[in-house]
């Protein structure tokens, strides 16, 4: 039988115990406040424009007509000298420089030299898509246009269609960030009191062990949600579907607080739940990473717990996902939830005997 | 005749291959302090936590005011108080919180803190945080802790080890106050000095086993020895030590010719210490 008055008691000495730790105190108030202004410094548009520059003695017409187009910025540089300047000093990621005579040129069946130079920084795909943009445009020039038609069918959400700002991308990233900063300091307070004996003597109270995992799991999940609504509270994360968004950071704080009964369970004090903590900080960010940087990974991520509270946070803020949608994502953090928290009641209680 | 608050029988807890506590049978009555002695690692701890309900007796069972520890753990222990060894209290939290805290769990209504702490003589640091404690007064606060629901049992383990003459004091005259209200003690101490004051009877225990357990004053008829101990001038002026047994059957004549072949300076008579009647029995030493 639960008594809630014991429940409650403990509930509130733990959270006077949390905000009383100088260390844990200051992290969490300090860990919204910089996650809150990492969003904010990110660019709140997503630059979707192609930019870059070509030298051209005559511009040819193929070029001229995709100067025009959307998305695309073209500029003009009077030498190579000066285009290759520009691209060197960040100004475009690429410039091509044509030469003199390409049209005759390649009427006349010779095979003239286009310079492309890219940006130190860019990635080698895009390097080759204005490669490919090059070799298409000569079969342009050459009065050979590319004899077949390209339909494009998008399978499942348009998300090119709508462009996410980077802000919004590492959302995700941030919300389990927040989760799992409490990880640790839940892991670090039940430490503490198995370390400094004070476990024992509420043992020796009419207090019962499935009450004390109550509590912990009442206190590890309510300020690890707490931190999570306010984070995305003021990023404007709640302005789509609040109450899903809502149910996912919950789902997710019960996740963590499960495992911080596991971390704790392992960890001997608080140098060593920060060593631990580091590593499961480490693994569980990489799908948040995966959102902001697409590509960066594979599928082997969703073998990570935290990608479903980073897909299904993804998903319904930048794309205005519904329940339905996310679905299969709510109940694979539920799964986990319940598994964590299982294995790490079981693993707590072995430390505790 | 009282009732008898705990009854120990058989009790026995091991780690892997060492017997710790070896088919130990005893009895405390209601009302009475108990000294529990026994040198390190004689089973002493292992003992207390059986008692206490934080380990479960592998053989043998407990009962504390008529309940099985081991079957009734919860509710043997909302009538029991425990002061641990170490010192165990939540140090960010003042005197206060901590007492409240555990008034709570033991769901103890109109509980006053401020005066608790005034039995200990912690009421005027009650709102400071226990990390600004110096030993004696945590220790001090440990004591009113195990006494914030007013206990029928209360266990102390070493309650006043390495503290100040004034803590220690303060300490035992609250034990004698919670003997007065009827509370039983048992009393685990290496003070022998401690145990010979406060405990009504007190028990041995070496190596697992109680090897003995009675008044102080019937341990000390039974195995320790009484003796005079004079001092007396020697020829040269310096102070010499002379002993004679006083029960032995020729007591009277050895004092006769002490008088009347050394000049006495000094005399008295002095019984056994608990330490020695241990020593006797076990051949070991206490601390």
């Amino acid at each position: 039988m639960i008594s809630g008055r014991v429940v409650s008691t403990l509930v509130a000495k733990d959270v006077m115990l949390y905000f009383r730790n100088r260390f844990f105190a200051v992290i969490t108030v300090l860990g919204v406040v910089a996650f809150a202004g990492v969003y904010y410094l990110l660019p709140r548009t997503a630059e979707e424009q192609l930019t870059f520059a070509v030298h051209a003695p005559v511009v040819p017409p193929a070029l001229a007509q995709m100067m025009t187009d959307e998305g695309v910025t073209l500029e003009a540089e009077p030498s190579e000298e000066s285009l290759r300047e520009a691209v060197e000093a960040g100004k475009y990621q690429a410039g091509i420089a044509l030469p003199e005579g390409m049209q005759e040129a390649i009427a006349a069946g010779a095979r003239p030299e286009v310079r492309l130079y890219v940006s130190a920084d860019m990635a080698p795909e895009f390097g080759e898509v204005y490669g490919m943009l090059v070799r298409e445009l000569s079969f342009v020039i050459g009065g050979r246009p590319l004899a077949l038609e390209v339909t494009e069918e998008v399978l499942g959400p348009d998300l090119a269609a709508e462009p996410v700002a980077p802000r919004n991308r590492m959302l995700p990233l941030l919300a389990v960030f927040v989760l799992l900063m409490e990880t640790l300091g839940l892991a670090s307070l039940i430490t503490s009191e198995v370390e400094s004996g004070t476990l024992r003597a509420l043992f020796v109270t009419p207090m019962r062990v499935p009450e004390l995992f109550l509590a912990k799991g009442i206190t590890g999940t309510m300020l690890a949600f707490v931190q999570a609504a306010v984070l995305m509270l003021v990023t404007g994360g709640l302005i789509r579907q609040p109450l899903l968004i809502l149910t996912v950071l919950l789902l997710g704080a019960v996740m963590v607080t499960g495992l911080a009964f596991l971390l704790a369970s392992v960890a001997r004090d608080m140098m060593s739940v920060l060593g631990w903590g580091v590593l499961l900080l480490i693994l569980l960010a990489v799908p948040g990473m995966a959102i902001l940087l697409p590509g960066l990974v594979s599928r082997w991520v969703r073998v990570v717990p935290s990608h479903y509270v980073a897909d299904a946070v993804h998903r319904v803020v930048n794309y205005g996902a519904g329940w339905a949608d996310v679905a299969g994502s709510l109940a694979m953090t539920l799964g986990f939830a319940v598994l964590f928290l299982a294995l790490g009641m079981a693993a707590l209680r072995r430390r505790f005997a | 005749m009282r009732a008898n608050a705990i009854v120990a029988d058989s009790l026995t807890y091991r780690y892997g291959q060492l017997t710790a506590v070896d088919h130990i049978g005893f009895a405390v009555a209601e009302g009475e302090i108990l000294g529990f002695l026994g040198p390190n690692g004689a089973g002493k701890s292992t003992t207390v936590k059986m008692l206490t309900g934080q380990l479960r007796p592998q053989e043998g069972r407990a009962t504390l005011l008529g309940l099985d520890i081991a079957r009734e753990t919860k509710r043997v222990q909302s009538q029991i108080g425990v002061c641990f060894e170490i010192t165990n209290l939540y140090e960010q939290m003042s005197a206060i919180d901590n007492l409240v805290l555990f008034a709570r769990l033991f769901g103890v209504s109109g509980f006053d803190a401020t005066a608790l702490l005034g039995r200990v003589g912690l009421d005027g640091r009650a709102k400071d945080r226990v990390e600004t404690y110096s030993k004696g007064m945590k220790q001090r606060l440990m004591i009113a802790r195990a006494l914030v629901n007013r206990p029928r049992i209360l266990f102390l383990d070493e309650p006043t080890e390495g503290l100040d003459p004034n803590s220690a004091a303060a300490i035992r005259s609250v034990i004698l106050e919670e003997r007065e209200r009827g509370a039983t003690v048992f009393l685990t101490t290496h003070d022998m000095m401690e145990a010979d004051r406060l405990a009504d009877r007190v028990a041995f225990i070496n190596q697992g086993k109680i090897v003995a357990l009675d008044t102080p004053h019937t341990l000390k008829q039974s195995y320790g020895q009484r003796r005079l101990l004079a001092r007396v001038a020697g020829p040269d002026g310096t102070l010499q030590e002379r002993e004679i047994s006083l029960d032995q059957p020729d007591t009277a004549a050895a004092v006769q010719d002490l008088f009347a072949q050394e000049k006495v300076v000094t005399l008295h008579s002095e019984e056994a210490t608990l330490e020695d009647i241990f020593m006797s029995i076990t051949g070991r030493k206490l601390a």
